[in-house]
């Protein structure tokens, strides 16, 4: 079952996201990419308002898919979505992995018990003290952070705040 | 009010007199220590202050919904936003990160340094990168004491007649007073911040997750993701009633557009986001 459990979820993991591709528009004329630069050569234009199917994104790039078939990247700031809905837990795998991760081996998404996060049970909400001493044990001190940076090869920069 | 005075008077007038001098001087106290509460609501709160608000507001917050019952997310989690903290303007604050154990997506920040992603969001991520954009959001309004000065202004109006009304009541004034300055941040964590607080955070967050070595597109990639999603999913609601809308904010964060390109090619470390996420811990 564990094994079972594993294999699925790195299945998952294994489609890229938004493989599907999702439905969006471009909010302005833009031109399609053949590749995610700004100096890259042109794989076609697109009208204001044109119709996509956003395929993956790479930096501030997305790669679309349009309607009459021509692939390109695009400005990823120049798509908005549908909001149809479209984007369900376990398009990127992470969700699926959660919920194994949640509930042992059997791999089912338990939401019994789960009471939610909404205004009336913040407003009604009693303190819980146990809770918040919990907190406190997973903290992390900025050496620890630091190490974990270097790890993931995080480079910090000077970045003005716009 | 005039009524409640006056019969607290009464009662004074009754009782013997060492009691009632003893009375007299315990009012005197407790009006006293709400006067300054009062002013203070009025001036700077303190660091340690601002902490302690937090904390309490935090536990509140736990009482609504407990933390997930994951300790090396909940670690993962601490780790990447304290070295996001760490790059900001207050990198010593006693900075506390964590996962709601709720379907629904939200993060949450108190002041003096906690910060929560609710698991409903966490899910929705893609990889670090986008956790960085969020947990940097919520760390600006930290930074810019946003739920402090919108506490300390519902304070000043509310708090000042609660208090005098508990102090001829002669209760435990300074608990009482406690008690609904934290409700306060409860209210604005269901009613919102502002709007301009809300695009202010949107940049800062952007900024702070470059400054961290992050690819800057986290935040927006995750306001893409929302955008995505069905309005009327149950699950944004408290998100969608206390935010503008992520179209909006993603019109705006296009201003950025330089900035946002100048770190697009830092990590997102898709791969240790997932991995983490897969540890059953």
């Amino acid at each position: 079952m564990r094994t079972l459990a594993s294999l699925s979820v790195a299945a998952l993991l294994l489609v890229p996201a938004l493989c599907l591709g999702e439905p969006a528009t471009v909010i302005r004329a833009t031109e399609l990419k053949q590749s995610p630069a700004t100096d890259a050569a042109s794989a076609g234009q697109l009208a204001e308002n044109a119709r996509v199917d956003a395929l993956e994104r790479q930096g501030g790039w997305t790669r679309v898919k349009a309607a009459g078939g021509a692939q390109g990247w695009v400005r990823m700031l120049a798509l908005r979505y549908d909001g149809g809905g479209a984007a369900r837990p376990g398009d990127s795998g992470i969700a699926q992995a959660l919920n194994v991760a949640r509930t042992g081996t059997s791999g089912t998404q338990v939401t019994t018990g789960v009471r939610g996060l909404d205004a009336e049970q913040i407003t009604n909400a009693k303190p819980n003290t146990a809770e918040l001493k919990k907190l406190e044990r997973f903290s992390a001190s900025k050496d620890a952070a630091a190490a974990f940076a270097e790890r993931g090869h995080l480079h910090a920069q000077q970045v003005s705040y716009p | 009010m005039q009524r409640l005075a006056l019969l607290a008077f009464v009662a004074l007038a009754a009782a013997p007199v060492q009691a009632q001098f003893n009375l007299r001087n315990l009012n005197i106290d407790k009006l006293m220590d709400t006067a300054k509460n009062v002013a203070k609501a009025t001036t700077e709160i303190g660091e340690q202050e601002e902490i302690g608000i937090g904390r309490d507001l935090s536990a509140r917050l736990l009482g609504a919904a407990p933390l997930m019952t994951n300790d090396g997310v909940q670690r993962y989690v601490n780790q990447v936003g304290r070295w996001l903290a760490s790059q900001t303007e207050r990198p010593d604050l006693p900075w506390q990160f964590g996962v709601l154990e709720a379907p629904q997506l939200n993060a949450f920040a108190t002041p003096g340094g906690n910060v929560f992603v609710t698991r409903g969001l966490l899910e929705r991520m893609k990889s670090e990168a986008e956790l960085a954009g969020v947990l940097a959001h919520e760390i600006s309004h930290v930074l810019r004491k946003h739920h402090l000065k919108a506490i300390q202004k519902g304070a000043q109006t509310a708090l000042a007649g609660e208090a005098l009304q508990q102090a001829l009541a002669n209760r435990g004034g300074a608990n009482a007073n406690r008690e609904k300055l934290i409700s306060l941040g409860s209210e604005v964590l269901t009613r919102g911040l502002d709007k301009g607080d809300e695009l202010e955070a949107d940049r800062l967050g952007v900024a702070i997750a470059a400054r961290g070595g992050y690819d800057a597109y986290g935040l927006p990639a995750v306001l893409q993701t929302l955008q995505a999603m069905n309005p009327q999913d149950s699950g944004l609601a408290l998100m969608f009633k206390t935010h503008p809308a992520p179209a909006e904010r993603l019109d705006a964060l296009e201003k950025l557009q330089g900035l946002l390109d100048a770190y697009a090619t830092q990590p997102q470390l898709a791969e240790r986001f997932a991995a983490t996420a897969r540890a059953r811990r």
